[in-house]
């Protein structure tokens, strides 16, 4: 599903990740730790093609990354979702028009789109403020419906930037359950993380990075 | 469906998000636009009075006073023949001094005592209307002369050809200056869109980010740019009509010929279009190239 060969990647000249090689396969649930500035989102930025390796080679869904035409990736992303650390939701649009969004791109139908929203707003409980602008929701809630985008077209793999962040242990509890129900359905999911707790309550393939280096990782041990 | 709605509410959301710089843009534009469309205005006009100069072109054939009644049917067959004659008058030695009497009645006694009349007969023939006109009558005309029993021939030469030179000067005019307007007013639009999108530049990050193609993000822009375009065209005309009026009321005021009044008239309703339809490509050209070079990056 996603393989990188010895990927290297410097922002001006200044290294962020170092001779990386990681397979994962279809269905998997990693969680990449590491302290702040190891590259963890460095790391999930090339897999969406939003960075590109300085050196070697990344496969995702048997697509090299690094070979794609620029017009072919908006159609990458479209198999994936990606919720990132600092939210990005269009703050004068509704929640409502947020999720959709990715659906309007994909030219799909009023009445697709309104039935995958509702389900979607629904899973991250966000429903009952479909018709709120985003800029006034509180920082859980902006979470919660970036996730809501982010799997509202059933991505086959799921990229998510510390997605507890700016959450309660109450609300962290529910993301990360929202997540193991979301991998249940055969998502692959790839989750950057600090917090202990959802590594503990995830039991999922841990990677550590530390200085853009791969400490360790569990599926090799295994 | 969803889609162009989707597209169409965004290009005017960004329109109204920036009133004025809209604004703006709707203004210089109708200026530049009408710059142009005074020239053409212009253009029009000469080209309609040249034009309907041109419908009364009249060539007479003198004739000779001795020819005969054969040479007469001769020479009127071979004038029938040409193609670029519409109507052909005989007026006879007679007809043409009674013609003469009741247009110059004062001058009357200037043939009274010659005795003979010495008025030529003629055929008075209009020419088809016709583009290059001027030139297919010179044409004629040399044939004409060959003909035996013509005397000479006449034509009213000089101002139509000066009328079609200077349409053909103001044509070059109209065409470097409208060039030049143009380039002017897709660089006024190309910079309202590119404040447009600088203003937005995080949402188009957020659009690439959930898979949106280089089209789907540029189309508000160029539906921006188009309606800004077509706007600037729609006022120009309003300036345009607004300075016709004026203008028109002082060549009444100026007690210039009546003739001239009802000659000059504003745009066809086919050219208005075209002002507006030019507006819009304008302004669907600038915004393509205030964000060609963007389109092009990858993240
Ligand atoms: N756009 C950029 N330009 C320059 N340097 C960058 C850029 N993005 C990241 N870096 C650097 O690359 C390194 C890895 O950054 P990255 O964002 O991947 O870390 P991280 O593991 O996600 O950290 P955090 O846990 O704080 O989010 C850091 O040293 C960072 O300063
Ligand atoms: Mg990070």
């Amino acid at each position: 599903m996603i393989q990188l060969f010895h990927v290297t990647k410097y922002y001006e000249g200044c290294l962020a990740l170092s001779d990386l090689t990681l397979r994962v396969d279809k269905g998997e649930c990693i969680l990449i730790t590491g302290p702040s500035g190891a590259g963890k989102t460095t790391l999930l930025k090339l897999i969406f093609g939003a960075e590109f390796p300085d050196d070697g080679q990344i496969l995702v869904q048997n697509r090299n990354i690094a070979r794609l035409r620029s017009t072919d990736i908006p159609y990458l992303r479209r198999t994936m979702g990606f919720v990132l650390q600092d939210f990005k939701l269009l703050p004068h649009k509704t929640v409502y028009e947020n999720v959709e969004l990715p659906l309007i791109i994909r030219g799909l139908s009023s009445f697709d789109a309104r039935r995958k929203v509702a389900e979607s707003l629904q899973s991250v409980g966000m429903d009952h403020k479909r018709a709120v602008q985003t800029s006034v929701l509180s920082a859980g809630e902006q979470q919660r419906v970036c996730i809501a985008r982010a799997i509202v077209n059933s991505p086959v793999i799921l990229l998510a930037d510390e997605p507890t962040g700016n959450l309660d242990p109450q609300l962290t509890y529910e993301i990360s359950e929202l997540f193991k129900a979301i991998h249940a359905r055969g998502t692959t999911v790839m989750l950057a993380t600090h917090n202990r707790q959802v590594v503990e309550q995830i039991n999922g393939r841990m990677i550590k990075l530390d200085c853009g280096r791969l400490l360790t990782d569990q599926g090799t041990l295994a | 469906m969803k889609r162009l709605i989707y597209l169409l509410r965004e290009a005017i959301r960004g329109l109204r998000a920036n009133r004025t710089n809209t604004l703006i843009g709707i203004i210089t534009t109708a200026f530049t636009i009408a710059s142009f469309g005074m020239f053409l205005l212009l253009y029009h006009n000469v080209r309609t009075i040249t034009g309907s100069l041109q419908n009364h072109i009249q060539v007479i054939i003198y004739l000779e006073d001795a020819i005969s009644t054969q040479e007469q049917a001769n020479l009127k067959h071979a004038l029938t023949q040409e193609t670029h004659i519409e109507t052909l008058t005989f007026v006879s030695k007679k007809q043409a001094l009674e013609e003469f009497h009741e247009q110059f009645p004062e001058e009357s006694y200037l043939l009274d005592g010659i005795g003979d009349n010495p008025l030529p007969a003629s055929f008075v023939a209009t020419v088809v209307p016709h583009d290059h006109v001027s030139d297919l009558v010179s044409a004629m005309v040399t044939r004409v002369k060959e003909l035996s029993g013509v005397e000479h021939v006449r034509y009213s030469r000089d101002w139509v050809e000066r009328l079609t030179l200077f349409t053909s000067y103001l044509e070059m005019g109209a065409l470097s200056i409208g060039l030049i307007l143009a380039l002017a007013s897709m660089t006024i639009i190309s910079n309202t869109v590119r404040l447009a999108f600088y203003a937005r530049r995080d949402e188009i990050e957020i659009l690439r980010l959930i898979g949106a193609t280089g089209a789907f993000i540029a189309i508000p822009y160029l539906i921006e740019g188009a309606i800004l375009g077509a706007m600037g065209g729609g006022l120009s005309l309003l300036f345009l009509r607004g300075g016709f009026e004026i203008v028109k009321d002082k060549i009444h005021d100026l007690g210039w010929v009546g003739g001239l009044q009802a000659t000059i008239d504003f745009f066809p309703i086919h050219m208005s279009g075209m002002l507006v339809l030019a507006g819009l490509i304008l302004g669907c050209a600038g915004s393509a190239l205030s964000i060609y070079g963007w389109i092009k990056v990858r993240t």
